[in-house]
This record gives C-alpha cells, structure tokens and sequence, in this order.
C-alpha cells in the first residue's frame, strides 16, 4: 500500500461517503431537472458495464493495458459527478477519458488513433481531433488536474505474495478488482480495502466457480465469514478461509468496509443479468440526438 | 461537448503580469503578482505558459504527456521543499501552472559566485552548501517515498527563495515509478540532462531506480563546491538515427576523474546493454589508467576555493567528500539514497544544517532578472518548434534542453 495514498487528492477529494455522493448527483440532477425527467437512464451499473465495453472495443485494437482502462473508467465516474451526463456526448467523453488515462498510466496512443477507434465502435459523427482535445481540457479541469489514480492492483500484489494466493485465486481477485469500477466503489473506498475484498471473494469463492457466475451459498458463507471476523478471531478451522477471516479480525482493517464492498460486488453481479446493452444505446442516443451533442 | 470548453478562471483576471523570465522546452516562464491580494504586490508568483498542442495552431489537438505529467504531479505534491503549486489555469487552448515565486536558483547561484559580485571568483560559504544540500535531499526523500522520481535534476532546476528555503522545481521529467505494476522501462530511453546523468543510464540500463536522482545530486554538490560542473561531457547527437547514442564523451569524463568501474565493486556491470563501450573506451587513453581519482579531485577543489584545511563549519571537510563519494557512486544498489544521505555524518558534524541556506551569508546575490520583452500571457508568441506527431518523448534522446513531443 503506497504510503503515497493517505496523503493523495484521491482520498482527499475523491473519496466519498455514500450519503455524500447521493447528495452530489442529487444535486446534479436537480440543477438539471427537465432533462433528467425527459430522458430517463437505465440503472447505473448497467451503462457502466456498456461504457466499459466501449471502452475495452477502443482499447483492444490500440493494446491498451487494463490500468489505464480502469485509470479511464474512474475518471468518467469522477466526471458524472461533477457534469450531468445529458449534457454530454458519452461517446466523446469516453473516448477522451481513455486518450488522456493512456497519458497518465504511461502508454500514450496518439489521439487520432484514439479518435478513429472511437468512430469505429461509435455511430458518432465526431470526426475531428480537436473534439477529443476540447474535452481533454475539460476532462481535467472538472477534475481539478487531480489525474493520478491510485488503483487495488498494486495492493493484490502485496498481498499475493503475502498470502501466497494460487494463480487461480490470484486471477479471479485481478478480475474482482476489474469489475469493482464497474460499482461506485472507486469513489467510495480505499484501493487497499478494494484489494482485501476482492482477495477475500476469490479465496472465499474459489476460481473454479468461474469469475462472475457467484454462488449464493458461496455468497453467504463469505458474509458469514465476514461476519465472525467482526465478531473477533474465530477458532477451529484450519482453512485458507478462516485464516483470512483471523488475519482480518487482528487487523487494522475496516471491516465494515469489506462488507460493504461485498455486498456491493454481489448486487452488481446480480444486477448484471438484466443488463441490455441495446437499452444502454439507445437511451444515450436519444438525448444525444435530441440535445444535438453529437456534433 | 455541448456548450464547448468553458474557462471557468481567467489568468488575467487573477494575476498581473510583471515580465517574462524564461522560454523553457515546454513554453514560457513569467513572474506575476496576484490581482486581488492584499495588499496587491504581497505575494509573487511565476506563471508556467504551456505551448498549445502546436505552433500557431488554432485548434486544441491534444495535450503533450509531459505536459500532463507535470500538471498531475504538480497537483499532487506538496513539501516545503518542492516548489509550491498555487493553481492551475486552463483557459482557451493554454495551460497556465500558476507557481510560488522563488528569487533565485542554483545555476544563478552558482553563476554569481563564479563571476563574483565582488572581486572576482568567490567560493560558495560551506555552510550555505550545507543548508542547501539538506533541504534538497528532504525534499527529494519527499518524492522517492511517493514513488517520484525527478530525472531532471540540475542546478537550473532547483530554485531557492529570498528566505533561503530550496525548492525542487520542473516536475516535467517526473514520473511515478510503482513497482509491481508500471512498467517504466519502456516509453523514454533517456533522461536526464547529460552532465548530471547516472551512469548507468548512459549504459543503457532500462531498469533504473530513484537512484539516478542522488547520482544527479553528488553532481549538485560537487558543481556547488567548485562551481564548475564536475562530469561536463559534450552530448553526442542522434543523428537522426532512432536509437539512442552512446554518450561516450559523458562517460569519458566520469571515468577521468573516478576511475573505470568494475565488476567488483559494481557486480551488474556487465550486464549494461553498453558495457562493451566501455573497454573500447579504456584503449588509447591514457588518463583511463591514471585516472584523477575523487579525492584528489576533491581536495584540489577545496584548495582552490580556500576553504580552510581540515574539519569544521566553514569548510566541508572529510565528511562532504565521504558524501560526495557515497553519491557518486557506481552501482546503483550502492549508491546512498536520500534517506540514508540525511543521515550522513557531513549534516551533523559541527552543528546542524540551516533551514534557511542564507542564514550567515553576507553575499548578496542578485534578483531574477525579468524581461519586459513579452508581457501578454495570453497572446504572448511561443518559440518556434516543430511539432512531431510523436504521442511522447519516447524516441527522443535529450540534449542539454529536452526536446519537445508531439
Ligand atoms: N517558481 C519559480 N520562480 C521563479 N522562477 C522560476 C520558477 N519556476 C521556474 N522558473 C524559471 O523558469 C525556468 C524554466 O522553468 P522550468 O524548468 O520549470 O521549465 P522548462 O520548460 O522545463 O525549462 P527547461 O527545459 O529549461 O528545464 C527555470 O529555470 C527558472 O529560471
Ligand atoms: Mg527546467
């Protein structure tokens, strides 16, 4: 855990509490009202998951590695907070979002590389640099130039090794860690507890059960778990599990926060069978088209 | 967007532009004072101008990465020993880092001393050597432990204020090195201006360490003690070839004074992408064989700039060259880091060093020079260099000024 994070813009102007965030949309939306009633979004989670397929359709042909997907992902979240997405062309705020994390995550791609993948996985009609170079400027003044993210991978591979994770085990928390920016976990928790939970869900859950499919009883004896660690070190069960569950108890660890993050995770993972990307499109579109944004 | 970008602070609404200081690689350098503060000349600052994306372009086409970094790092920091970051501007097509003013800096520092106000050649006082190194090395033990390296450390770098507080500047080179996750050894090739250069950057090493910083400052030091630059190696060019040269001359003269490294004192040595360089180096050279050797350059220094022989306050003394010796030292995993040169005997041997380096000084150095040449921030012309369409300095190797991206 970088010692760097405890003094970081990150914890110090992005890091909400939940009542906190809720009050900050609220009040977006309010100053926006008409249109917020006019165009109506699907849940959340779901246009995440569409804007994290954009994003993987623009990133994989330039060979974008997954931190700067993930650097991109916490600065569209971080920018919906400040700007109400129906005054924006997603789309344009995507594309930029990935062109400036690839800077910042040091794997530059030339911003026309970047603007004509954005029109190849886009029926959008911007088709000048100078759009995505605009909303650069943006981008990174809603964000106060406060552009350095700090993400759970580095804090899994601590604890990789200080657990001595399975290859499995470890590549289930990796792909844990991928889909918690699909959540507004980013902008509610430390990447530690991120990086604890996510480990936590892999041993708990074993990788054989394959990623994103959770059991429900796998669910609940996580929780459970979760639960005795709350209540103080449990005794018995020599498993990889309980010792987990010991090590979180004696630690300085928060684990309400764990809890939270879980459950988070599951009601994203369940939420995500209902996801419809088609739904995710067209609503964009319509107050896109509507509003003229595009342009 | 909807509505296009839309400034929401205006530079000069908020500052009053004095002059024009410097046209650095990256754009230009102005001292301002603030508009609304009270009373209105209190405080100064110097105001970093970003070049738009492209000479004379009139459209925003993407921010350069260095660009970037400076302004997220910028953002980031803060030590007492790091030039401050009061704001940052973005206002039509222009990036404006709004910075603490300080009056001076070491290469004006160095300068003074060399031409003397007074009477020719002045050595510079050992205690303001000493102040200066230690509040140098804290603010670079601040950046290593947010995993900061500088790369461009040099004495134009490093400004130091009327209050004798130093402050490290031009994070434009700065990146974060995270271990487990970056991989820093692609992307740039070569860092660091020539003569304060690691040597096992001009090996060719890829995996190099904040290391290459503290081989930077025993270049500092040794330059503040004989107020010539130690290591001053001609820069051999690309060619417009796209590997990096060898820098051979830069090495020559390392090896002149310290003597030719060796696998025994520097066990990776041969592993150097350009170790082979280095016999071909050695053959014909005569000096190679009989090299200066540190503490007889050292001691001739000390000697020409009378300071008093032996040990005590007014002279650096056995425990500066110790130090010195520690930094310049070959191998990497060797080589003192900031932490540890903190806790060098040099710093507590005969009182502690100042917080504020002029502390005792009589010296009066003279104030930044500004210009009235340019004082129109906002349409102020920018020097003329040709953009590539290079994404960042990857390719670009960096003669004494680096060069642009694209
Ligand atoms: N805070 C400051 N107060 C006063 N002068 C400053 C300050 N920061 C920078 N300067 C002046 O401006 C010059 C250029 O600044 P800086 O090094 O940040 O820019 P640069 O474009 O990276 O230049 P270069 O390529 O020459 O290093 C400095 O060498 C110094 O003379
Ligand atoms: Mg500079």
């Amino acid at each position: 855990m970088a010692s760097s994070y405890w003094d970081s813009t990150q914890k110090k102007f992005w890091t909400f509490s939940k009542p906190q965030l809720a009050l900050e949309r609220k009040r977006l939306e309010d100053s926006e009202r008409n249109v917020v009633n006019m165009y109506p979004l699907p849940d959340r989670r779901h246009l995440s998951i569409y804007f994290y397929h954009q994003l993987s359709k623009m990133a994989r042909p330039l060979g974008i590695r997954q931190q700067a997907l993930a650097t991109a992902q916490v600065y569209v979240r971080r920018f919906y907070v400040r700007v109400e997405i129906r005054r924006t062309n997603p789309a344009l705020v995507l594309a930029t979002a990935l062109y400036l994390a690839c800077k910042m995550e040091e794997c530059p791609q030339h911003i026309r590389m970047v603007l004509a993948e954005a029109r190849h996985c886009w029926d959008t009609s911007f088709n000048d640099i100078s759009k995505i170079g605009e909303c650069e400027f943006t981008l990174i003044s809603e964000m106060n130039s406060q552009l350095i993210i700090h993400h759970p991978y580095r804090s899994l591979a601590e604890l990789q090794s200080q657990f001595q994770l399975t290859q499995e085990e470890n590549s289930l928390a990796w792909s844990i860690i991928n889909d918690h920016y699909l959540t507004d976990l980013p902008l509610l928790h430390a990447p530690h507890v991120i990086a604890i939970t996510a480990m936590f869900l892999a041993v708990v859950l074993k990788p054989t059960q394959g990623g994103l499919q959770v059991h429900a009883a796998g669910v609940a004896s996580a929780l459970q778990a979760l639960g005795n660690a709350r209540g103080g070190a449990g005794q018995g069960t020599q498993n990889r599990v309980q010792k987990l569950v010991d090590w979180l108890a004696e630690s300085t660890v928060d684990i309400e926060a764990v809890v939270e993050c879980t459950q988070e995770l599951i009601s994203l993972y369940e939420i995500w069978d209902s996801y419809a990307e088609k739904t995710c499109k067209d609503q964009i579109a319509k107050f896109v088209k509507a509003r003229g944004l595009e342009k | 967007m909807f509505t296009g970008y839309n400034t929401k602070k205006r530079v000069n609404e908020r500052y009053k532009i004095i002059g024009f200081i410097s046209s650095g690689t990256y754009g230009r350098v102005y001292k301002a004072e603030s508009r609304n503060a009270n009373p209105p000349n209190s405080k100064l600052f110097a105001i970093k101008k970003f070049k738009p994306d492209k000479e004379g372009e009139l459209q925003y086409s993407g921010i350069s990465q260095s660009a970037i970094r400076e302004m997220a790092l910028c953002t980031e920091l803060a030590h007492p020993n790091v030039v401050h970051t009061v704001e940052i501007i973005l206002e039509e097509k222009c990036i404006f880092i709004v910075f603490e003013y300080a009056e001076h800096d070491l290469l004006q520092i160095i300068h003074h001393h060399n031409t003397g106000g007074q009477g020719g050649r002045q050595a510079i006082p050992a205690r303001t050597i000493k102040s200066i190194l230690w509040q140098l090395l804290q603010g670079l033990v601040y950046l290593h432990r947010n995993w900061v390296m500088h790369r461009d450390l040099k004495p134009a770098n490093i400004m130091v204020t009327s209050a004798g507080k130093v402050k490290i500047g031009d994070l434009g080179l700065a990146r974060l090195f995270y271990k487990p996750l970056q991989s820093l050894f692609s992307g740039d090739k070569v860092v660091v201006t020539i003569w304060y250069r690691a040597p096992e950057l001009l090996l060719g090493s890829r995996h190099y360490t904040p290391a290459v910083d503290l081989w930077a400052v025993g270049c500092i030091f040794a330059e503040l003690l004989s107020l010539r630059p130690i290591f001053k190696g001609e820069e051999a060019k690309m060619d417009g070839k796209k590997t990096v040269p060898f820098q051979r001359n830069q090495m020559q003269k390392i090896v002149e004074i310290m003597g030719m490294p060796s696998k025994e004192r520097w066990p990776l040595l041969t592993s150097m992408p350009e170790f082979p360089q280095l016999s071909s180096l050695a053959a014909g050279n005569a000096r190679f064989h009989r090299p200066q050797g540190l503490e007889n350059w050292y001691q001739g220094c000390l000697k020409n700039n009378q300071y008093p022989p032996g040990s005590g306050p007014d002279t650096p003394g056995p425990e500066g060259f110790d130090l010195l010796q520690q930094l310049l030292e070959y191998d990497p995993q060797k080589r003192l880091t900031a932490d540890k040169a903190l806790l060098h005997p040099y710093f507590t041997s005969h009182g502690n060093p100042s917080e504020n380096c002029f502390e005792d000084s009589k010296i009066k150095y003279p104030v930044r020079r500004v210009s009235q040449e340019d004082n129109d921030i906002r349409t102020g012309s920018l020097p003329g260099t040709k953009r590539s369409g290079l994404p960042d300095d990857s390719l670009i190797g960096r003669p004494a000024k680096r060069l642009k991206e694209g």
